[in-house]
């Protein structure tokens, strides 16, 4: 098997691996480095639940090629929380139940997340124009979107401060 | 399964590397279209060679009236791209309903014409742009039209180890209004069952002068409709006008029946498109007009 040399910085950790030339980033975040946050599911870029950010633009993991990552910084879920705190997108989807069965939430934030981190006050049309391309099967996405604004409003409020 | 990657850092690389290995080899850049196809038929190429560090092939360059889209320009970069107003207006629009948000932050221009889908979305705006695809192989460059480049599904005049370099067009006239319509089942994360696109230019009389109109998804690969652009030149958007044109249209496509849609649906969203893309790009050249002599 032909395998590549892989420097990768993985929510501020750097990792130097070598990878089989097709494997995907998801393939390289859940088996070699045993990140298991991001999830596995269509495996082709239609549902967003492996959804990860990728120099600060979200990316479906399950069509990047891991060897196209070469040099490059990746956040997953697992980068968002500060020790015990949680990130305010994480807290947001907590508080307003937008959590149902979980699975396509990892996925879900980091769509929001590269969102935010380019529109920081959006418009409720723009969220959901935002998060068209990760499915949820279980809320009907109403709580989803009252998530990500309560988490755009407590974000902006903290960037205001001094 | 035994993939080499290799990653060539000037175009002149990529072409040399691509000519040794052959037909076996496969560009990637953004990978949208050839991952899914690599795994879904359980075939790889035995070289992928990655255009993603070539210099100078990211960039949306206007030289009036010139515009000059690098093949790694992302859809997300051409729908965020506020320049393109007006008779460009359709290429934004025709951008921002490919996939999500993940898919547009990668796949390319380049990919997205290379790849050839009869569904691609950009396809029937770049069509009525007249836009120009940029080869570059062993020989030196060559410039194909777009109409010329996809001969059918999936198949392009591209040879083994010619890249694609970059897609260009000149703005239509000033007073031009365009649109760009997508018929699907809901919004989001479509593959079109049609796809319409206009570019309108209104003469000094107050008719239709330069008449622009490609569909998609209706057939092998996307056309322009001559017939009908011919039949409208010279006329004022009428109903009947709008009509007669929707019928002119469905002569001359050849849709499918698949899962997503029959044929005969397909007929008839061509008809309603046509009209309802030649109305819009009409209306907002009007607009155009009012905001003028309004400011």
């Amino acid at each position: 098997m032909t395998e590549v040399p892989l420097d990768l910085n993985v929510n501020g950790r750097r990792y130097r691996l070598s990878v089989p030339a097709h494997a995907t980033l998801l393939d390289v975040l859940r088996d070699e480095l045993e990140q298991t946050g991001t999830k596995t599911n269509c495996l082709e870029a239609e549902c967003g639940v492996c959804t990860v950010v990728l120099d600060g633009k979200s990316v479906a993991s399950c069509t990047v090629l891991a060897a196209q990552c070469n040099g490059r910084s990746v956040t997953t879920i697992e980068g968002l929380a500060e020790g015990q705190n949680l990130h305010p997108l994480q807290e947001a989807f907590v508080e307003m139940g937008a959590v149902q069965c979980g699975y396509c939430i990892p996925g879900m934030i980091m769509t929001a997340k590269a969102f935010l981190d380019e529109n920081p006050r959006p418009t409720r049309d723009a969220v959901r124009e935002a998060i068209a391309g990760t499915l949820c099967r279980c809320t009907g996405y109403s709580k989803i979107v009252d998530a990500i604004m309560v988490a755009s409003q407590r974000l902006s409020q903290q960037g205001e401060r001094p | 399964m035994d993939v080499v990657f290799l990653e060539p850092q000037s175009l002149e690389d990529a072409i040399a590397m691509a000519q040794s290995a052959g037909p076996s080899a496969k560009f990637i850049a953004g990978g949208t279209d050839l991952i899914i196809q690599a795994r879904k038929s359980g075939t790889w190429p035995k070289t992928i060679i990655n255009l993603q560090r070539l210099p100078g092939l990211g960039e949306i360059v206007e030289a009036a009236p010139n515009w000059h889209l690098g093949a790694l320009v992302t859809h997300r970069q051409i729908e965020s791209d506020a320049r393109f107003l007006g008779s460009l207006l359709a290429l934004r629009e025709s951008a921002c309903v490919i996939g999500g948000h993940q898919v547009r932050n990668v796949a390319t221009i380049g990919g997205n014409i290379c790849n050839a889908s009869p569904a691609a979305d950009m396809l029937p705006v770049l069509l009525c742009l007249n836009a120009k695809v940029t080869l570059a192989g062993v020989a030196g460059a060559r410039v194909v039209p777009l109409c010329e480049f996809i001969e059918g599904p999936r198949k392009t005049v591209r040879a083994i180890g010619e890249v694609v370099t970059q897609v260009q067009f000149a703005a239509p006239a000033a007073r031009s209004g365009s649109a760009f319509l997508k018929g699907g089942r809901r919004r989001a994360m479509e593959i079109s069952i049609v796809a319409m696109a206009a570019v309108v230019s209104a003469g000094a009389d107050g008719t239709m002068t330069d008449v622009r109109l490609a569909v998609g998804a209706a057939g092998p690969k996307a056309i322009r409709l001559p017939e009908v652009e011919k039949f409208l030149e010279g006329k004022v958007p009428s109903k009947s006008v709008l009509q007669e044109a929707g019928a002119l249209a469905v002569s001359a496509v050849s849709p499918i029946d698949d899962v997503r849609a029959s044929a005969s649906f397909r007929r008839h969203l061509t008809a309603v498109y046509t009209r309802r893309a030649i109305e819009t790009s009409w209306n907002r050249i009007v607009e155009l007009g009012n905001d003028r002599s309004a400011a």
